[in-house]
């Protein structure tokens, strides 16, 4: 799973300018005509940068994600959510492995991308700074965060980079099995007890602001990214992944008889668009800089993985071995 | 540390570590290993993506688990990446045969070299046999004629068949359980019956 809004580099056009004008041509002829870019093709610098940021942001975020599940593996109800949703994180952790190897086609290496991970240089998606309370936020994320990135990672797999739209095949795949586990979890709480349907309420009603910053700020205040949507690394915007969200979720989570916390939600019958509260956007930016109930640990979960598998990747260690660039 | 939900920041006593990492040397890190799998044994073998790992051994092992715990599975290899010669991807669709040179240096002894083509951009490349040569060079010239296809061939990727290790028939086991493992498919969990007994329910309070 994987958050949209990704923070891309305010872009200038005296980046583009020192590019050789014919390469860049037929580079753009190429994504015109539909064929894919592959690693050994020439590109612009821009694109191999923002392609590098964006599929690292991703991987993280399958790493990072992984954390809130995995928390509640110990305590899921019974042995067939254990099974499940322990197949889940696994699925998820594969994902960041695939996702590191498609940005490592383009020049950075996996360590590199890790070490500026935890330094706190390179962002994972925010949603993941909000902590799993109970079995129904655990319920929630495996839903509707999945649903949601499955939204963000159909419209990124017809993107032009090769190796990052075969990488979102395979994990496309994968998710659906994800998708269907959340909504049978979510299914059985909201039709149980009293309880249990409070329970999942009370999720819906915590998660609700931080999906909705999900998909990133609204198109009139996000950063420029014509030239990203001309050369396919974006492939659609922030608002129309938040619109299709909502046009494909709402109804589900109405139909369990849940409720959404916003009394302003409603689908405009003229434009189709979905109208909303719009979520307190400081936050997002609070959030994401760091400052959530949850970043600092994150970040120190994984340090101590590092920390603590040092001594294996040492005895593993060949000297020797020459590092290269996967293929594809 | 304030107070977690996470078990693991207390049970990894995560306020013992430092935390700020040393940074790594450079190549503080594992070789990649290119995996091929099959998955029917009438089936070409297809390109999946990679592994890093210390050894072809490992690389086996972990590429068994990423890239082979889903779906089914007959056979897999794994190849240092460096051990791929590669040729140029071609513009406009010509086929790369058609590039390479006649001449060929005749150096060397014969061994086997397996041959994977890419017909599509975007696509992976597929195992379409192999050729005995003296060397990569010799065996791209023979590969011409023994495999021109319809289609033309955009990419081909060479490796001495000795540089790859192989699934051996023994191993296949480990994928037999594959079918079994319906909780890894979305297909285990309908609840529409559910969905549609609640609205019943909720219809008759009214």
């Amino acid at each position: 799973m994987y958050g949209g809004g990704n923070t891309f580099d305010p872009i200038t056009d005296t980046k583009q300018a020192t590019e050789d004008p014919q390469k860049l041509q037929e580079f753009e002829a190429r994504i015109e005509r539909g064929e894919k870019i592959e690693p050994s093709d020439w590109m612009p610098d821009l694109y191999r940068k923002q392609l590098i940021r964006m599929i690292e942001q991703h991987a993280h975020s399958e790493i990072i994600g992984a954390l809130p599940e995995g928390t509640w593996i110990t305590r899921a109800p019974g042995f067939k959510r254990k099974l499940a949703l322990m197949a889940k994180v696994q699925d998820e952790v594969g994902h960041a492995q695939l996702l590191y190897a498609a940005a490592e086609t383009l020049g950075k290496s996996r360590e590199q991308m890790i070490d500026d991970l935890l330094e706190g240089k390179s962002k994972y998606s925010n949603i993941f700074n909000y902590p799993a309370f109970t079995w129904a936020d655990a319920c929630f994320i495996s839903w509707l965060v999945d649903a949601g990135a499955i939204v963000n990672q159909l419209a990124n797999s017809k993107g032009s980079y090769g190796p990052y739209c075969r990488a979102l095949e395979r994990i496309c795949v994968e998710e659906s099995f994800h998708l269907k586990y959340g909504h049978h979890c979510v299914i059985h709480l909201a039709t149980g007890t009293d309880i249990q349907r409070k329970m999942m309420q009370e999720a819906l009603n915590r998660w609700w602001e931080p999906m909705m910053h999900f998909f990133g700020p609204p198109d009139k205040v996000s950063v420029h990214t014509e030239v990203l949507m001309k050369w396919k690394v974006k492939m659609s915007s922030n608002d129309q992944c938040r619109n299709q969200f909502l046009d494909m979720y709402v109804p589900k989570i109405l139909e369990l008889g849940l409720t959404i916390p916003d009394p302003l939600l409603r689908k405009n019958p003229e434009t189709e668009q979905w109208e909303y509260t719009e979520p307190d956007w400081e936050v997002f930016k609070k959030v994401i800089n760091g400052d959530g109930p949850c970043n600092e640990e994150r970040l120190a979960v994984r340090r101590v993985a590092e920390a603590r598998g040092k001594w294996v990747r040492q005895a593993l260690l060949k000297p020797k071995t020459e590092y290269v660039t996967p293929l594809a | 540390m304030n107070k977690s939900l996470d078990p693991r920041i207390n049970r990894l006593n995560i306020d013992k570590y430092p935390a700020d990492l040393t940074r790594k040397v450079p190549l503080d890190q594992f070789g990649t290993y290119e995996v091929f799998t099959q998955s029917k044994t009438e089936q070409p073998y297809q390109h999946e993506g990679i592994v890093h790992a210390p050894s072809k051994e490992m690389a086996f092992i972990f590429a068994k688990e990423q890239f082979s715990r889903r779906m089914t599975c007959s056979g897999l290899f794994v190849v240092e990446t460096k051990n791929i010669f590669v040729t140029a991807t071609t513009e406009n669709n010509i086929n790369v045969y058609h590039t390479v040179s006649e001449k060929f240096d005749t150096t060397g002894h014969l061994e086997q070299y397996e041959f994977f083509h890419l017909l599509k951009r975007g696509k992976q490349h597929l195992h379409v046999g192999s050729i005995e040569a003296r060397n990569a060079q010799e065996a791209l010239a023979l590969a011409k004629p023994a495999f021109s296809e319809e289609d033309p061939v955009l990419n081909a990727w060479i490796i001495k068949t000795k540089d790859i290790l192989f699934s051996s028939e023994e191993d296949t086991i480990i994928w037999n359980t594959l079918p079994d493992k319906k909780f890894r498919n979305a297909s285990a969990y309908k609840a529409s019956d559910k969905i549609k007994a609640f609205k019943e329910s909720q219809k008759s309070t009214l």
